[in-house]
């Protein structure tokens, strides 16, 4: 299973990005094969528009299965979304990925609904 | 660290003279962060001393280097936006026209076109009269806010607090439900919806409602005007409750909001307003929601 976050910086101990469209890097993690990889984000987050719906184009080039983040994808990612089908988990913006991981296994955190 | 971002959905609501008011409350406790800035007026209330400032590069324009072309047209050809005119028998892009799409570069056989990053503004980190910390921009002409500089002055101001130890962000949030709206609200704690008691207010603050529910960020709402019109003032408080949007507070109409503005003061300097009990108790509502949790 693959599990994507929104982050600041590449390791386990890099902070959550709150931000979706405008998210510094996406941090994957394959479990199976206990995996971590990035993907660096920031020339998307300088765009002047259209943030979201080419974070989301990035995620369904990934294809997780499981998305952790902060608020959420806003109306225009939330339809690209749509069509990756993974799941969404919320409210992880102020922890580490650690932290978000552990959260999301204890299922503390939120499944939005797209 | 907590954000609160302050919206209205329509203008003229009163949202940056209760965000200002907020801002004098809550003094050197929080950072303020204006990001309404295509109409960046929280300025002219907290008088801040633009200490530090910043150029704003969003978008690139499309630029002819006149010694390399040879006016053959391919690029005004293409052009969907006529923006390459002829002037003085010479191809010249028209700034205010190019929207930066890039076609033209790409057509020109001599490589006389070039794409060049637009400074369209600047950006300022002041210190304000009571001493708080603020970050907030200043747009050119035809220039456009986006949700990359909403991102800029919000990151910024979230930096300084961070730094400084500051508990809250307060950021005046910019009109409508477009780009720079959905900056606003990405990553913060609380929404105030600032409204009023009219059929587009009411409209407005609807249409708003929807984008902050999609980003499940807890709302207040405050009625400005309350009295002006009780019966769509009582739509509104149904709204809120069928929402389940807490109703922070409501405003009378009253002559001392437009004078502080006038004299370039927050509603909460100007003598005996009526309006001052109301907003320290608003103020501390919103306060004691997010900082305890």
């Amino acid at each position: 299973m693959k599990l994507a976050f929104t982050t600041k910086g590449t390791s386990w101990d890099s902070m959550m990005d709150p931000r979706f469209g405008r998210t510094e890097y996406i941090l994957v993690y394959d479990d199976a094969k206990d995996e971590l990889s990035h993907y660096d984000n920031r020339a998307i987050k300088n765009q002047a528009h259209g943030a979201g719906p080419q974070t989301a184009q990035k995620l369904f080039d990934l294809q997780p299965d499981i998305l952790i983040t902060g608020n959420g994808p806003g109306g225009n990612a939330a339809s690209v979304l749509e069509k990756v089908g993974m799941k969404i988990y919320i409210g992880a913006g102020e922890m580490s990925v650690k932290e978000a991981f552990d959260a999301y296994k204890k299922g503390t955190l939120k499944e939005q609904e797209l | 660290m907590k954000e609160i971002v302050v919206i209205s959905g329509k203008g003229g609501t009163g949202k940056t003279s209760i965000a200002a008011s907020f801002s004098y409350l809550g003094g050197k406790d929080l950072v303020v962060a204006d990001c309404d800035v295509d109409a960046a007026d929280m300025h002219l209330l907290m008088q801040p001393d633009f200490n530090k400032t910043e150029d704003f590069y969003s978008g690139v324009l499309a630029k002819i280097n006149p010694d390399k072309c040879t006016n053959c047209g391919a690029c005004a050809k293409v052009c969907r936006f006529d923006a390459i005119p002829v002037i003085n028998d010479q191809y010249i892009v028209e700034p205010l026209n190019c929207e930066g799409c890039g076609y033209c570069p790409r057509v020109c056989p001599v490589d006389a076109i070039t794409m060049e990053d637009q400074n369209v503004g600047k950006w300022y980190i002041s210190t304000t009269k009571v001493g708080s910390s603020m970050v907030h921009a200043r747009l050119g002409i035809g220039a456009e806010n986006s949700g990359k500089l909403v991102a800029q002055v919000k990151n910024e101001a979230k930096r300084i607090a961070k730094e400084d130890g500051k508990d809250i962000v307060l950021v005046d949030g910019s009109p409508g439900i477009g780009c720079p709206v959905v900056s606003s609200l990405s990553g913060s704690d609380f929404v105030v919806l600032v409204t009023e008691p009219t059929v587009s207010g009411l409209h407005d603050l609807k249409r708003v409602y929807q984008l902050v529910k999609k980003f499940n960020i807890r709302a207040g709402c405050i009625i400005n005007k309350s009295d002006l019109n009780l019966k769509v003032s009582s739509e509104i408080e149904n709204f809120l409750k069928e929402e389940k949007i807490m109703h922070i507070s409501n405003l009378p109409y009253d002559e001392t909001f437009t004078k502080a503005m006038i004299n370039g003061q927050t509603i909460i300097e100007y003598n005996d307003s009526n309006l001052i009990p109301i907003l320290i108790e608003s103020w501390d509502k919103i306060k004691k929601i997010i900082l305890n949790n």
